[in-house]
């Protein structure tokens, strides 16, 4: 059995078609593939490398180079915070540590309790005049506070009540390894 | 529609940006959008456009400031294949927000900018690279390119005529690399975002190995303007060698953050002071970063500095991508320095070993002199650092960005780096505490 469905693996196969070069599917594949199962396992890649005829192994290469390809879980809501000079400048680690005590965690990455928050430390998002910002649920929000944030959280605790409907959060499912090993990188290359 | 910061209702690219729904194609079309392409596609030939851009003085604003249409000129006419406009959007350099400022606010204008540029290279399809975590401009963008479609700007027949034209785009995922325009093309080939070694210059073997111009945002959506008003009417604005207008994002200590049209020439206090406000009650403006982190800082004693890109140039900076940082008196600059270094060194793609090591040296570095283990030998080692990241030994400008970081902090305050490195002191800090 596979990890991605049946019809993601098709939709990956007809990706080649639309580049130049059938190549350049490779990341709208891993996007896909990562929207599909929650983060990149070695399963994922692996399904995504062979519908493109690629190396499972080159694949790999291209996901752990790029930050928003996930290689772990993370949860439903990840905070990208931004840490770069102008955030910092404007309180962007008293924000670190207040979204830390807000959703429960001890550090970048680990998951809170209910699966539903995670965060990272990230670098310049290219909203400089809006410091503190980051990224959350695929939008920046901006100019932050303890409160806002607070209000963020909330809202969203707020919409995650169980449904018989909504299938558990992929980071939550117990068809999927739990966690792959692997050290913090420090230097994408390295 | 984003909620927008910043100066509106300036001379070219934020002419039309007090009216409401510029990002649909009616708006932008009832001001005059599109009729630049049109005519271009309509009457003009290639080598029309690259003179009306050569006249305008053109240069662009990802941060290399090359002339516009030389770039464009260098795409060989004869070559039997496709060739490709690139445009860099992966707005990646600390302090610089103006792309996604310009996209959000007239996705429209750099789509028709990239296609007249496709026309002007004798190519029929531009590739816009955006970085991931761009998504509101992503999906304007992606919105844009249908509604131009369907109203016959690009396709098989734009304007009716029989030039295919055609504007894609592809998503980044997030590294900073991949605003050096080789990085980039590997990136778009579904490669590891490493630069190439050159020659072949993109202009020859670029994006899947055929010619390639690789165009900033910001320069492409000033096309249009010029196709309208003519290269000689944006001659007039700027100074004798740097044309035209420019946007810059300030950023950090001041007290109206925010993206503004400037004309070329004008200083940084006009910036810093006048437009975004100067700094915060009772602060002292001490440092600017004069075109994102990558250029070499300069002390609040040189804040009449012009916006003049030569003018920069002697001065052994530049205006980059025009991301203007700003620090205070209440920031310590060893710590500004220490947390760039930390950036650079986590974006190194790993390729050439200076950069690769010599980021991750000076963060350790660093990091030993702010734990107060600092001595004379932590000064000597930055300095030889620094020194290692620069002069062109690695493919790309990255570690020399890192390498100029170091130089110029220390050299404009280098008795910040003493306090901390020889007595473990932070005067910024206590001169807080003591206020």
């Amino acid at each position: 059995m596979s990890t991605l469905s049946e019809h993601l693996i098709e939709e990956i196969r007809e990706l080649p078609a639309k580049y130049p070069q059938p190549r350049s599917a490779v990341m709208p594949a891993l996007d896909l593939a990562q929207e599909e199962v929650g983060y990149l396992t070695a399963e994922a890649m692996s399904e995504v490398a062979a519908a493109l005829k690629l190396d499972p192994g080159y694949v790999e290469g291209v996901a752990t180079f790029y930050t928003l390809f996930h290689l772990q879980p993370i949860g439903k809501h990840r905070f990208y915070v931004c840490t770069n000079l102008s955030c910092t400048l404007r309180g962007a680690n008293e924000i670190v540590a207040h979204v830390k005590g807000a959703v429960g965690v001890h550090e970048a990455g680990e998951l809170s309790k209910d699966g539903l928050f995670s965060y990272e430390e990230v670098e310049c998002l290219g909203a400089c005049e809006y410091a503190p910002v980051m990224r959350l649920d695929h939008r920046y929000e901006r100019d932050l506070t303890p409160s806002k944030i607070d209000a963020l959280i909330a809202e969203r605790r707020s919409l995650a009540t169980p449904s018989a409907v909504e299938p558990p959060h992929p980071a939550l499912r117990a068809d999927l390894p739990a966690k792959r090993g692997g050290k913090k990188r420090t230097t994408k290359g390295g | 529609m984003a909620e927008q910061r910043g100066t509106v209702g300036g001379p070219v690219l934020t002419e039309w940006f007090a009216t409401p729904d510029l990002h649909k194609l009616d708006v932008y079309e009832s001001l005059g959008g599109y009729s630049a392409l049109g005519k271009v596609v309509k009457e003009m030939t290639a080598a029309q456009v690259i003179d009306e851009v050569k006249a305008s003085g053109l240069r662009g604003r990802g941060g290399a400031d090359f002339p516009t249409a030389t770039k464009w000129s260098f795409v060989p006419k004869d070559h039997p294949g496709p060739k490709y406009i690139v445009v860099n959007a992966d707005e990646s350099e600390p302090g610089s927000a103006k792309d996604r400022y310009l996209m959000e606010n007239s996705p429209h204008m750099l789509i028709e900018g990239a296609a007249i540029a496709s026309f002007a290279i004798g190519g029929h399809a531009a590739w816009i690279y955006i970085r991931g975590e761009y998504d509101l401009p992503f999906e304007m963008l992606r919105d844009a390119i249908a509604e131009a479609h369907a109203k016959g700007y690009l396709g098989d027949h734009p304007f009716g005529t029989d030039y295919p034209l055609d504007v894609r785009l592809y998503r980044g995922h997030g590294a900073y690399i991949c605003g050096e325009e080789t990085a980039l093309l590997e990136s778009l080939e579904g490669k590891r975002a490493q630069p190439r070694s050159r020659p072949p210059f993109p202009a020859v073997k670029g994006a899947w190995g055929m010619p390639t111009a690789v165009n900033n945002v910001e320069t492409l959506s000033t096309v249009p303007w010029i196709m309208r008003r003519g290269g000689a009417e944006y001659a007039k604005r700027g100074t004798e060698k740097s044309k035209g207008t420019r946007m810059v994002t300030v950023s950090g200590d001041v007290q109206k953050p925010g993206n503004y049209e400037i004309e070329i020439g004008v200083t940084y206090r006009h910036i810093i002071e006048e437009l975004a406000g100067g700094p915060m009650p009772g602060r002292k403006i001490k440092v600017f970063w004069p075109g994102g982190s990558s250029a070499k800082v300069l002390p609040a004693s040189m804040l009449d500095t012009s916006t003049d890109l030569d003018g920069l140039k002697a001065l052994g900076t530049m205006g980059g991508s025009g991301g203007i940082i700003v620090m205070d008196d209440s920031h310590c600059v060893v710590k500004g320095a220490a947390r760039l270094l930390r950036f650079y060194a986590f974006e190194s793609c790993g390729k050439c070993t200076p950069c690769r090591v010599g980021g991750n040296w000076a963060v350790r570095t660093y990091e030993r002199i702010l734990a107060g283990q600092g001595s004379q030998i932590e000064l000597g080692i930055l300095e030889r650092v620094s020194d290692g990241l620069q002069n062109g030994r690695c493919l790309c400008g990255l570690g020399d960005a890192a390498g100029w970081v170091i130089e110029s902090t220390m050299r404009h305050f280098h008795n910040e780096y003493e306090e901390h490195s020889l007595h473990n002191v932070c005067s910024v800090e206590a001169a807080l505490v003591n206020a």
